[in-house]
């Protein structure tokens, strides 16, 4: 789970104060993950996930109900993790609109036998191999990293807090034929 | 009056020609293209806007110091008029000349008929062309149907062009197509007020959406307090009935259809510029028609509207009734197209044809009116993640026509007027800087221009009509240029999940236009005694605001702030007291005030309570004799208004509001003291 911490600092465009307290806290909390503690969290929040469905609204053409495929790198067991925890969030599936978009989980080396319109990318799935098989697909990639994001290998990264933040990669969406509609396109940053 | 037609002719063919070509650009597959706002303020958990810049924003994005209101504060506040609303936000002004009657402006210069303010409902502007003010009551919408009131503070003339210069208020109402309303609220109270409304929202399949609106009311005035004569017989008790309809259609995935139409009755009896009272009845109705297309060169956004009012004012001169008729006009066609190009960089063109005419034998001698060319661009810059610059320009091409008979002896000919021609432009810029995910800098910069209105450029009043001299208006004079440097910290406190916004701005008003009531006194070479417009020197002001806003899980939320302005007069007017113009911003300008406020909302039950403290500023009524202005002082004074709402089930809400619940009457302006009201109220929502 190093890479949340990663990808989290990555959005801030200072850094804040009190974070060699969060850094602390951190440390606590993965110890008590490592003695039994629940469940590790998703790299999607619940409030994540939310933004996403509300985000997804704005594709053009908005998604028709289907399969939402969260993938996650093949043999990578703390990626599998996150890909169920992700799923987990899902649940029955996300809405967008009137469509609902139910949750599948598909290893990285799958991807191109699956069909699907919308994927977020586990930790430790995003990377080339990702980005061609997207492509291929049509489809929109979303993730909360931000350096996946920057670097290309996924087209959308979502931050619900503490403000909504989202990042889209205009080549990467055009390279995957992803289009927003104007007004939304206007309101996030774009790189 | 030909060659007016003609234009607007024109002015039709070109929308009809923009709107076909539009249609044809138009690329497929694409996506809805109106600012959804519901859905964006959903998504970004905080109000959306497009009325800074035109390009839709977050609210803490946007390059210019803008406050929203929202619907819950509106039903919260327990206000029956737009104006109750605003008199709780740090900057504005808010001037109450009777129940029906209000002027409002944004950091001082705010006077009776203010013409420094920009309203629009929708982007439709809603201000009367005579002087260039704001008749509240008269707007065709109902609380109830508004989705969000956007102040945004200081000159923004680069994207409305002339009069936006003291700030401009937006009214957004709920979109037919996406949002659905649909609710009756009655109210009744002392001063024998009984007010009415109904929103409703029907749909028409997936793809169109018609929302209909009507609502008014009726009620006693205030009693006269202090005045006098004539000023207290020309009161008469006022009635308002608004009526709006509201469509839009999403033709095609990529392009949308927008109409509206509104007619409105109302009486209201109000505060005029000479500083004497009357009462004014309005019957107004606008007409408008537009499409949005998501096209490859951007949305194209293409709109084209009429809005006419006739105007009866009544006033009594040594107890003889003085019946005054206007017949005003505006026609504007408008188009746009905003355009992001590559990741960074947000275009915004802009075209504009407007014609505003104010027809009155009884005011103008016959009928002024204008013409007016604007072109207009907006660049928005995302520098870095953190830091985007704002740069906005536009330049309008005002003409002036006169066709009547003017004043005989004050030496101005029909020619004077018609070769009335200028050239304007107006800038804003703006710098925001988020310099770590708490802390926002804004820096702005904007020159502003303020045109004449109508009846300064072509008033032609006679000898003894309101006074022994003539009134009449001036066709050379300038516009006023608005400069305004603005500074901006905003800070989010998450640990007591509330926001500080603090501001420091300086202006000045250069060319500051007068009255013919209020302007020298001078004889016209026929020697006849008269009161012409004119520009009268310059005048500065200097402020700061500072506020704190937020709100917790249990239910609470506050708000708290304090405003000061320094207004400063470099005139030919009032040079030694006591003043007799009302071109007296200096003094006419409260210098501080302190707003706060608390809620509570817990199961059913909602409680409210805001008040406003403001410094002593100076006022201006005529004297009954109508030959001199009186300087009235209003003292400084605290007004609180308090509410309490209970849901009764999920869809019928009780409310019991007290407005100014401190003091049984209260001195605000020279006209009628404010008196307490208490409503009640009943709204009903499906």
């Amino acid at each position: 789970m190093e890479w949340r911490p990663h990808a989290a600092a990555r959005w801030q465009t200072a850094p804040l104060p009190g974070r060699r307290r969060g850094g602390t806290v951190a440390l606590a909390l993965l110890a008590w993950a490592a003695l039994g503690g629940p469940a590790a969290a998703a790299s999607l929040s619940a409030r994540d996930v939310q933004v996403m469905g509300r985000a997804l609204a704005f594709l053009q053409p908005p998604p028709a109900s289907g399969e939402l495929a969260v993938i996650y790198a093949d043999g990578n067991a703390a990626s599998k993790q996150d890909a169920e925890a992700i799923a987990a969030e899902l649940g029955d599936g996300l809405h967008v609109g009137s469509a609902v978009l139910r949750p599948r989980l598909v290893a990285s080396t799958a991807v191109a036998m699956e069909g699907f319109a919308v994927a977020i990318a586990a930790t430790g799935a995003n990377g080339p191999p990702l980005r061609a098989a997207i492509d291929a697909k049509r489809a929109l990639c979303v993730t909360a990293d931000l350096a996946a994001v920057e670097a290309g290998s996924c087209t959308m990264a979502i931050r619900s807090e503490p403000r909504v933040e989202i990042v889209v990669n205009h080549a990467a969406a055009v390279a995957s034929g992803v289009e927003f509609v104007a007004a939304f396109r206007m309101m996030i940053r774009e790189i | 009056m030909q060659n007016t037609r003609a234009v607007q002719a024109a002015a039709l063919r070109l929308l009809l020609w923009l709107l076909c070509g539009a249609a044809a650009a138009t690329t497929t597959p694409a996506g809805a293209q109106s600012v959804d706002y519901g859905a964006l303020e959903q998504l970004f958990g905080e109000p959306v806007t497009t009325g800074v810049t035109g390009k839709p924003q977050r609210a803490t994005d946007a390059p210019a110091n803008i406050e929203i209101i929202t619907q819950d504060d509106i039903r919260r506040s327990g206000a029956t008029t737009i104006p109750d609303v605003l008199q709780f936000v740090a900057g504005v002004d808010v001037r109450r000349e009777g129940l029906g009657s209000t002027d409002v402006g944004i950091r001082g210069y705010n006077q009776a008929s203010n013409p420094h303010l920009m309203v629009l409902v929708n982007g439709r502007q809603v201000y009367m062309v005579d002087y260039g003010r704001i008749v509240w009551d008269a707007l065709p919408v109902q609380l109830d149907e508004i989705r969000q009131i956007e102040v945004i503070k200081g000159p923004n003339s680069a994207l409305y062009g002339f009069n936006a210069v003291g700030g401009v208020i937006n009214i957004i109402t709920y979109d037919p197509l996406h949002d659905n309303v649909n609710v009756a609220t009655v109210r009744g109270g002392t001063q024998d007020y009984l007010d009415g409304s109904v929103v409703g929202t029907g749909h028409i399949g997936d793809s169109a959406g018609v929302r209909l609106s009507a609502g008014g009311f009726r009620a006693d005035d205030f009693a006269p307090g202090p005045l006098t004569g004539d000023d207290r017989y020309a009161r008469q008790s006022p009635y308002s009935g608004n009526f709006n309809g509201d469509m839009r259609w999403q033709i095609t995935p990529s392009v949308e259809a927008f109409a509206d139409a509104s007619y409105g009755h109302n009486r209201l009896a109000d505060q005029e510029p000479p500083g004497v009272f009357g009462t004014e009845q309005f019957v107004t109705s606008s007409i408008r028609a537009g499409v949005n297309a998501d096209t490859r060169f951007g949305v194209v956004s293409l709109s084209a509207y009429r809005s006419d009012a006739r105007v009866g004012i009544d006033n009594v001169n040594d107890g003889v009734p003085i019946d005054v008729g206007e017949y005003q006009s505006s026609y504007v066609v408008q188009g746009s197209d905003l355009v992001k190009l590559g990741a960074d960089h947000t275009l915004r063109f802009g075209l504009e044809y407007r014609a505003d005419a104010d027809d009155s034998g009884d005011l103008a001698g016959g009928r002024i009116s204008n013409s007016i060319y604007a072109a207009s661009l907006m660049w928005d810059w995302q520098v870095t993640p953190a830091v985007t610059v704002t740069n906005a320009i536009r330049v309008d091409d005002m003409k002036l026509h006169y066709a009547g008979t003017l004043l005989p002896g004050t030496g101005l000919t029909t020619a004077d007027y018609n070769r009335v021609s200028l050239v304007e432009p107006s800038t804003n810029s703006g710098i925001v800087w988020k310099a770590t995910e708490a802390d926002t800098f804004r820096l702005t910069i904007a020159r502003g221009v303020q045109l004449p209105t109508l009846l300064q450029y072509g008033l032609q009043i006679p000898p003894g009509f309101y006074a022994p001299p003539a009134f009449v208006g001036n066709p050379d004079l300038h516009p006023s240029i608005v400069w305004n440097e603005e500074l901006d910290y905003d800070r989010s406190l998450a640990a007591i999940r509330s926001t500080l916004r603090t501001a420091v701005f300086l202006q000045r008003t250069d060319d500051v236009i007068a009255w013919p009531f209020g302007a020298p006194f001078s004889f016209a070479p026929s020697g006849l005694p008269v009161f012409f417009s004119a520009n009268v020197g310059y005048s500065t002001a200097a402020g700061a605001e500072i506020g704190i806003k937020g709100h917790n899980s249990a239910g609470f939320h506050w708000n708290a702030s304090y405003s000061f302005v320094s207004t400063t007069d470099h005139t030919v007017l009032n040079q030694t007291p006591p003043p007799t113009s009302i071109v007296e911003y200096g003094n006419s300008t409260p210098r501080n005030v302190v707003i706060g406020g608390i809620g509570y909302a817990r199961d059913k039950w909602e409680l409210d309570v805001q008040a406003r403290w403001q410094s002593s500023y100076l006022d201006f009524r005529m004297n009954p004799q109508r030959t001199y202005l009186l300087p009235i002082e209003i003292d400084n004074y605290l007004t609180a208004t308090a509410r309490v709402g209970y849901r009764v089930t999920d869809r019928v809400t009780l409310g019991l509001t007290a407005q100014q619940f401190n003091q049984s009457q209260l001195l605000e302006t020279a006209g009628p003291p404010v008196e307490r009201r208490i409503i009640g109220s009943v709204s009903v929502r499906m």
